[in-house]
């Protein structure tokens, strides 16, 4: 059965291009930041790529009223070139993906947005950051990097797990490798042991004064950077990693086409689960219009809804706003709300106030990456040199 | 009523449009702002904590921090750190007796080759323990020892 419109830019080209008008400014603001730079034939194919790819992805979403399909195109290219052009340039800067003693010892490792759940317990106990990485200055340093958590947090909750985080990618492509799932059923309880692993981590790394996610548990120190094997711990600790990876990153997904990393590994999904009260934006279902199909409890890639949701009119606090249920939904039952306004309105209103901070967090991440893979795949294809 | 309530979840929406642009746009600005709060500072763990004091060895100049905890509650383990440093090139092989605490007697001996990073530590008093770290870092030469509180 076709599923009825019910946004106002579905199907119209016209208000689909005037409501895509003030993003293709935005896009070009973040991705140009000012003139474009077109001096050489590669960062001209670059910016112009990144640049239409970006407008076609949002115009879209508007036009065809479906939300994931068009940004999950969007969320694994960032996972992708993020991760070509951060091994490249550590490669370039440290000569491999590893860190040694020195980078340690100087304080030079990149702050990423996860360590945030290890470092608040240490903070308000010790008044210092447990964190081998610069306050201020150089790239990704402490400060700039919790004002992008703060802000994101204030903005879209836990919706930047599935428009902003630049890991999120892996699990996402690969839960949609399959076309069916061989598992089909997966507990939704599965869906707390990320609480349980913020708790777990925040009270060690407070305790022993290290970030232990970080140093021991994160998958994704598999395509960005690692400590370089020089004793036995440390193979170890390589070993737990890659192997999490290789589970949690890769084979249950693509068995289950649920994202279980993000589901049931990642502290910083958690915390955000904590602070998504603030922001404006949730998913809402319209009990009237349900005829308890369960798709969308099929579709949910973060165990977010179940029976008792559906009754309950809303996905629990781990719901990642990525709207693969608002597509799955052929009743046109599920829809993006803004928290303190009457539910089953304005279904556009809502839709669009959500798309707009969502995808432009999109494009402040992919934005930059993309040009710079680009660069390094053209480079690539014309010395047959990756580094150059 | 329920119209008016509205409003400000509206107004609320478009504030948190307008975050992120502003968080990235002035990025830099709120950095600085947030730098300069009390516990924005990375923990002596990690920073190797201050410095106790400085002194001039042969042609080496060796600065002693001093000792910090390396746990938060209830341990005895402490890390020190020491920083070699020489106008010009290092030399090849770093040999020096220190004395952490300075209280006229020697703690431990470290011998350092600086050309493959081999680092020989020998403990002179019972609370040295091993070399946690020891690396070259810009010009100087920086290792970590762990101790046990006295």
């Amino acid at each position: 059965m076709k599923k009825p419109r019910v946004y106002a830019t579905e199907g119209s080209i016209w208000k689909s291009i005037l409501l895509t008008f003030p993003m293709i400014l935005l896009i070009l603001l973040f991705t140009a930041g000012g003139p474009p730079d077109l001096s050489t034939p590669e960062k001209s194919i670059a910016f112009l790529t990144t640049f239409f790819f970006l407008i076609t992805l949002f115009f879209l979403i508007l036009y065809t009223g479906k939300t994931d399909r068009y940004r999950a195109i969007g969320f694994v290219t960032l996972a992708l070139f993020f991760a070509l052009t951060f091994i490249v340039n550590l490669i370039k800067a440290r000569g491999s993906m590893t860190f040694s003693q020195e980078n340690l010892l100087a304080c030079e490792i990149p702050f990423c947005h996860i360590v945030t759940t290890m470092i608040i317990i240490p903070a308000v106990i010790t008044n210092s950051i447990i964190f081998p990485g610069s306050i201020i200055g150089g790239f990704a340093s402490i400060a700039s990097m919790l004002v992008i958590v703060i802000g994101v947090s204030l903005a879209l909750g836990r919706g930047f797990c599935s428009w902003g985080c630049f890991y999120g990618g892996w699990d996402d492509g690969t839960s949609r490798l399959a076309h069916k799932p061989r598992i089909k059923k997966v507990n939704p309880v599965f869906r707390w042991f990320s609480f349980a692993v913020l708790l777990v981590i925040a009270l060690i790394s407070a305790m022993t004064l290290n970030p232990a996610y970080c140093d021991w548990l994160c998958p994704f120190k598999t395509v960005t950077e690692f400590e370089k094997v020089t004793s036995f711990s440390i193979l170890m600790k390589t070993i737990v990693f890659l192997s999490l990876f290789v589970a949690l990153v890769i084979i249950l997904p693509v068995l289950t086409g649920k994202r279980f990393q993000c589901t049931t590994l990642c502290p910083m999904g958690a915390l955000l689960s904590l602070t998504n009260k603030i922001n404006a934006f949730d998913v809402r279902i319209n009990k009237e219009n349900c005829s308890s199909c369960e798709k969308c409890v099929k579709a949910c890639p973060t165990l977010s809804l179940t029976a008792e949701d559906m009754t309950a009119g809303r996905p629990s606090i781990t719901c990642m706003k990525c709207g693969k249920c608002i597509d799955a939904c052929t009743k046109s039952a599920i829809h993006y709300h803004i928290k303190g306004t009457p539910n089953n309105k304005n279904y556009s209103w809502a839709r669009n106030l959500f798309l707009y901070p969502a995808f432009l967090l999109l494009v402040v991440f992919l934005g930059g990456t993309m040009q710079s893979g680009i660069i390094l795949l053209i480079n690539l294809i014309k010395t047959g040199n990756l580094i150059y | 009523m329920k119209k008016l309530l509205a409003i400000p979840a509206y107004l609320w929406a478009v504030v948190c449009l307008l975050i992120i642009p502003v968080t990235f746009i002035r990025n830099d600005t709120f950095a600085e702002q947030l730098a300069t709060l009390s516990f924005m500072k990375v923990h002596p763990v990690y920073s190797g904590g201050e410095l106790n004091r400085k002194y001039q060895q042969d042609s080496l100049t060796i600065s002693v921090n001093k000792p910090v905890s390396a746990t938060l509650l209830g341990s005895r383990k402490q890390q020190l750190q020491v920083t070699f440093s020489q106008k010009g090139h290092l030399p090849g092989i770093i040999d020096q007796t220190i004395d952490y605490d300075f209280d006229a007697n020697p703690d431990f001996k470290v011998t350092i080759n600086t050309a493959s990073g081999e680092t020989q530590l020998t403990p002179l008093v019972s609370d040295v323990r091993s070399c946690l770290a020891s690396s070259k870092v810009k010009e100087d030469w920086v290792i970590r020892v762990n101790l046990d509180k006295k």
